[in-house]
C-alpha cells in the first residue's frame, strides 16, 4: 500500500495540467503570448478567423479538463495543512484559487469561444469580446496576488520545516510581479499593456520559474511526508534517487 | 551569550532565505531597468526632456532621506547584536521616522507633477517614473511590517531574535539600494 499514491495523483495533475495549460494557450488557440491590444475592429474579426479552429476546440479542452483545478488547488493547500500554522491558511487559499479559476481561465475561453462561433456579428461585439477576453485574463491578477501572499505568510510562520523560507520569499516576489499588471487597464501600447514587456513578458518569466520552483518543492515535500503534525524529516538521499 | 557571539559572528547576516529574495528582487527590478534603457534609446530626446521636468533637488532628499534610514537600521542592527537593546528600538523608531518622511514626500512630489499636468499617460518617461517608483513605494510599505517585526522582537526580552532583525535590516537595505538605483536612472542620467 502506497500511502503516497493520494499526493503524487495530485502532484501528477499539477505537472501535466501546467504543461497542458501552456500546450492550449500557446500552441492551439494561439491566444498567448497575447496579441496586441490596439486592433482595428476589423483587425479584430480577422484576428477570431484566422484562430477559429484552435480556439473552439481548444477552449473544448479546457471547459472539460478545467476541473482539474480542484485537485491542484488541493494539492497545494494540502502542503499549508501540513504546516504548523492555523487551518485558515489553506481554506482561505482553496477559496480565492477557486475564484481565480474564473479569471485565470474560464471567461477568456467564453469570450473566445463566443468570438469563434459568431464570425458574423458586428465589428464593434468583437472588439468588446476581444478586450474582455484579455482584460479578464491579463488585469484581474489580485486574486493571484492575495493567493500568493497568503502561501507567503504560512511558510514564513511554518515551524515544520515544510518549505524552505526562500520560497516565502519568492512568494512575494511572484506577488509584487501580479501588481505591475494593473496599467494594462490603461494603456493600449508600449511595455505597460497587456501584450507589453512589463506586463506580460517579465510577469511571465517570474511566474515560469515560480510554477517550476514549487512543483519541484511540493515533490520533495511528498518525498519527506511521514504524515506526522511535527517537523517533516529531512529528505533522505536513497528516497530521492 | 556564548550562542549570542556565534550568531553575530555568522559570515551571512540574517535568514540566508532572505538574500535569495534580494537576489530575486534585483534580477527582476534589472530587468524593469533594462526595458527602460532600451526604451529611452529608442527616443532620447523625449525621455531627456521630460526627465528636465523632475525635481533634481526633491530626488537628491529623498536619496538622503532614505540612506539616513540605511544607517540607522545599521545602527539598530550593530546595538541589538551588543544586546543595547533600548538604543536598537530607539534607531528602528528612527528608521520608521526617516522612511516616513521618503513616504510623506514621494507623494507630495507626486501630487506636485500631478497638478503640473504630468500624470501617469502623460509621455512614456512619466509613465516609467510612476511606475518605478510606485513598485518602490510598495516595497517600502512591506519595509514597515519588517520594521514592526523588528520592534516587537526588541520590545520583549523573551523574543529579540538576531537573526529576525537582521533579516529585516537586509530588506530594508535592499529597498534603500533599489532607490538609489532608480534614483540614478530617472534622475541623474541624461
Amino acid at each position: 500500500m502506497n500511502e503516497k499514491r493520494e499526493l503524487w495523483i495530485g502532484w501528477w495533475t499539477l505537472v501535466v495540467f501546467y504543461n497542458l495549460y501552456g500546450l492550449l494557450f500557446f500552441v492551439i488557440t494561439r491566444t498567448q503570448p497575447p496579441p496586441r491590444p490596439a486592433l482595428e475592429p476589423s483587425e479584430i474579426v480577422r484576428w477570431f478567423a484566422d484562430r477559429h479552429d484552435g480556439l473552439l476546440y481548444g477552449y473544448a479542452i479546457v471547459f472539460i479538463v478545467g476541473g482539474a483545478t480542484a485537485i491542484m488547488n488541493a494539492t497545494l493547500a494540502y502542503t499549508m495543512r501540513r504546516m504548523s500554522v492555523s487551518r485558515a491558511f489553506a481554506y482561505a487559499y482553496l477559496l480565492i484559487y477557486a475564484l481565480a479559476t474564473l479569471p485565470g481561465m474560464l471567461l477568456m475561453g467564453i469570450a473566445c469561444t463566443v468570438g469563434a462561433m459568431r464570425p458574423d456579428r458586428d465589428p464593434a461585439l468583437m472588439s468588446w469580446l476581444y478586450d474582455f477576453a484579455f482584460l479578464s485574463f491579463e488585469g484581474t491578477m489580485g486574486v493571484f496576488l492575495i493567493g500568493s501572499l497568503i502561501w507567503m505568510v504560512a511558510v514564513l510562520l511554518d515551524q515544520n520545516g515544510v518549505f524552505p523560507k526562500w520560497f516565502g520569499y519568492l512568494n512575494l516576489c511572484n506577488a509584487l510581479t501580479e501588481v505591475v499588471v494593473a496599467p494594462a487597464w490603461i494603456f493600449q501600447s508600449g511595455v505597460f499593456a497587456w501584450n507589453g514587456a512589463i506586463a506580460w513578458w517579465i510577469n511571465m518569466g517570474v511566474f515560469v520559474v515560480y510554477t517550476i520552483v514549487f512543483l519541484t518543492l511540493i515533490r520533495r515535500l511528498i518525498l519527506r511526508e511521514d504524515f506526522g503534525t511535527g517537523p517533516l524529516p529531512e529528505l533522505r538521499t536513497d528516497a530521492a534517487a | 551569550m556564548q550562542q549570542r557571539e556565534t550568531e553575530a559572528g555568522r559570515s551571512i547576516p540574517g535568514q540566508p532565505d532572505m538574500w535569495a529574495f534580494v537576489l530575486f528582487e534585483s534580477v527582476v527590478f534589472t530587468s524593469y531597468f533594462t526595458v527602460y534603457l532600451v526604451r529611452r534609446t529608442q527616443s532620447p530626446a523625449l525621455f531627456l526632456q521630460a526627465q528636465a521636468k523632475l525635481s533634481l533637488a526633491v530626488g537628491v532628499f529623498n536619496t538622503l532621506v532614505l540612506l539616513a534610514s540605511s544607517w540607522s537600521i545599521a545602527r539598530c542592527v550593530q546595538a541589538a547584536r551588543e544586546r543595547s537593546f533600548s538604543a536598537a528600538s530607539t534607531n528602528a523608531l528612527l528608521t520608521a521616522f526617516f522612511g516616513l518622511v521618503f513616504l510623506v514626500s514621494k507623494v507630495r512630489e507626486w501630487a506636485s507633477e500631478i497638478g503640473k499636468g504630468y500624470g501617469f499617460t502623460a509621455d512614456e518617461f512619466f509613465s516609467f517614473y510612476y511606475f518605478l517608483t510606485a513598485i518602490h513605494f510598495l516595497h517600502l510599505l512591506i519595509g514597515g511590517i519588517a520594521l514592526g517585526i523588528v520592534v516587537r522582537e526588541l520590545r520583549s526580552p523573551a523574543r529579540r531574535s538576531l537573526e529576525l532583525i537582521e533579516t529585516c535590516a537586509t530588506y530594508w537595505h535592499t529597498v534603500d539600494y533599489l532607490w538609489v538605483l532608480i534614483f540614478a536612472l530617472l534622475y541623474v542620467v541624461r
